[in-house]
């Protein structure tokens, strides 16, 4: 690769192991200084904490992807929708300072609301427009 | 010199020093650059070795070995010693710019006394050794150009159809593990280059962590270490032979004869059909593998690892350098792809959870522009059974 181009990854799944791994490694060294509260002491096993995250961080995109699609106004009418959006974009910086089990605790409810929105949006009829796109579908693969 | 364009394929360079008209004369039959003493400068010296398969060190006297920094490091050595020169006078001139600096993928030329001594001083391997039958300058090139155009040449036959990590790696092994040992362990389509350059990189990584898994166990009582798909035995040199009782055991028989010739002082085992180690529990204060997981299936992963924790004893280490980051299954690929939180899953499973996560790190090739290793590290939970 040379030094001008950017790094861009095609594959989809060796950019979740890459990240993965990554993320792995930056919570274990966390945990060994006695990092910031968000993990140490947690009971919550390294591998499933950074499963969670990468859910927490699936589903912030998500919901951006679908405020700035053309659906978007559609779905903002919508309370539950509203709910998600005040929850896990406006006030998602709260999660940051939270004590280990109630981290724990929202990043658990980021996973259950994504597969629940997810699941709607696969039945949802306008949601073809969601289904026609490669990463909605991997999302829907590894959540569903 | 030789004309250099960057746009070469890579090969081999043969650095003859003050005797470069004897090299030129003996007319090699290959694509190779000749660096004479007057193309040492480091500028052009960088430049000659951008593409270099192999650096041949044919005029060690007056080779700059203080110059062989950064990636220049990743270049294999092959080294003349100079005939006419007893071993104690070649170790006070070359020893420290030189002998100390080798890894497993360089190599040596030299008679038969210079070598015993010079190998027994600095750990060589017998795959470390090439055989020259005429020290004359251009003769030699000519011997060493052969050696590595056969090296290159050696086919492994690994069969045609869907890849199936036993039939695989006991052919490959068995098949190169004689005369092309460096391809036989690592990747058998790129360059030694390549291949030592992954080396380095694992072996900075996993150096410290051997020392870690000693500890501050005295010197008197001996480190017991496995070494789970040892092939020809490379990382056996990472360790103190002396303070050390090292036990490999591999599924090739090539393999196995191949580190037995190397490393004599080990033990060297072949394992069978059944991912089953021969060993008594609690044999071992470290077991380890590298990059052997990702080849295969995810049963025999779990045997393996669980017959790993088997063996090593309350309190010793497991650790395990694989890959953790790679593109989709294919039938041709010799990769079962496992992400790094698929493996811990895998691991607490096939120990029952009793390890303790102690090192994680990520390690990324200079080739790969993304992260594709990782070392885990666990020490294992437990009371011995035995006091």
């Amino acid at each position: 690769m040379s030094e001008n181009d950017f790094y861009r990854p095609e594959d989809l799944d060796r950019l979740r192991m890459e990240n993965e791994l990554l993320a792995f490694e930056v919570r274990f060294l966390k945990a060994r200084s006695g990092g910031p509260p968000d993990v140490a002491g947690s009971p919550v096993s390294l591998s499933r904490m950074t499963h969670l995250e990468e859910a927490e961080t699936d589903l912030k995109l998500l919901l951006r992807r679908i405020n700035n699609s053309p659906l978007g106004p559609v779905a903002r009418t919508n309370k539950n929708f509203k709910t998600l959006n005040n929850r896990y974009l406006k006030r998602s910086e709260d999660a940051m300072s939270m004590a280990p089990a109630q981290r724990v605790a929202y990043l658990e409810g980021a996973e259950r609301d994504l597969v629940l929105l997810l699941g709607r949006l696969g039945r949802w009829p306008l949601g073809v427009a969601f289904r026609r796109r490669k990463s909605f579908r991997t999302l829907q693969e590894r959540y569903l | 010199m030789e004309g250099i364009a960057t746009d070469r394929p890579e090969h081999p360079v043969f650095y003859a020093g003050r005797f470069s008209e004897q090299v030129t004369d003996a007319g090699l039959p290959g694509d190779q650059t000749v660096l004479s003493d007057w193309d040492v400068l480091p500028s052009q010296l960088s430049s000659a070795l951008e593409r270099a398969s192999v650096l041949v060190v044919l005029d060690m006297l007056s080779f700059p070995f203080e110059s062989l920094t950064g990636d220049l490091q990743d270049v294999p050595l092959i080294l003349l010693l100079p005939a006419g020169f007893d071993a104690n006078f070649l170790m006070t001139v070359f020893g420290k710019a030189a002998l100390s600096k080798l890894s497993f993928f360089d190599r040596i030329a030299a008679a038969d006394d210079v070598w015993t001594e010079v190998r027994q001083i600095y750990g060589f391997t017998e795959g470390q050794r090439l055989d020259i039958d005429d020290d004359r300058l251009g003769r030699a090139a000519a011997e060493i150009w052969a050696a590595l155009e056969a090296e290159s040449a050696l086919h492994a036959p690994l069969g045609e159809g869907a890849y199936e990590a036993d039939r695989y790696w006991t052919a490959r092994g068995d098949a190169l593990a004689g005369g092309a040992p460096h391809r036989a362990i690592c990747s058998v389509n790129h360059s030694s280059r390549f291949n030592k350059a992954i080396h380095r990189v694992q072996a900075k990584a996993l150096g410290p962590q051997f020392a870690a898994a000693r500890g501050t166990q005295a010197d008197e009582i001996p480190f017991d270490v496995l070494e789970v798909g040892a092939g020809i035995g490379r990382w056996a040199a990472s360790f103190d032979l002396a303070k050390t009782r090292f036990t490999g055991v591999d599924i090739s028989e090539g393999m196995v004869e191949a580190a037995r010739q190397n490393f004599s002082q080990c033990r060297f085992d072949l394992l069978g059909e059944e991912p089953v180690l021969p060993y008594g529990d609690e044999s071992f204060d470290l077991s380890f593998s590298v990059t052997v997981m990702h080849h295969n299936p995810t049963p025999t992963k779990w045997a393996l690892i669980s017959e790993m924790w088997r063996v090593t004893r309350p309190g010793g280490r497991l650790m395990f350098l694989e890959d953790f980051v790679s593109g989709g299954w294919s039938a041709t690929s010799t990769v079962y792809p496992m992400s790094v939180n698929e493996f811990v899953e895998l691991l607490v499973e096939a120990t029952a959870g009793q390890v303790v996560l102690e090192h994680v790190e990520s390690i990324r090739y200079r080739h790969d522009d993304f992260t594709r290793g990782g070392l885990l590290s666990v020490s294992k939970l437990g009371v011995a059974k035995t006091w």
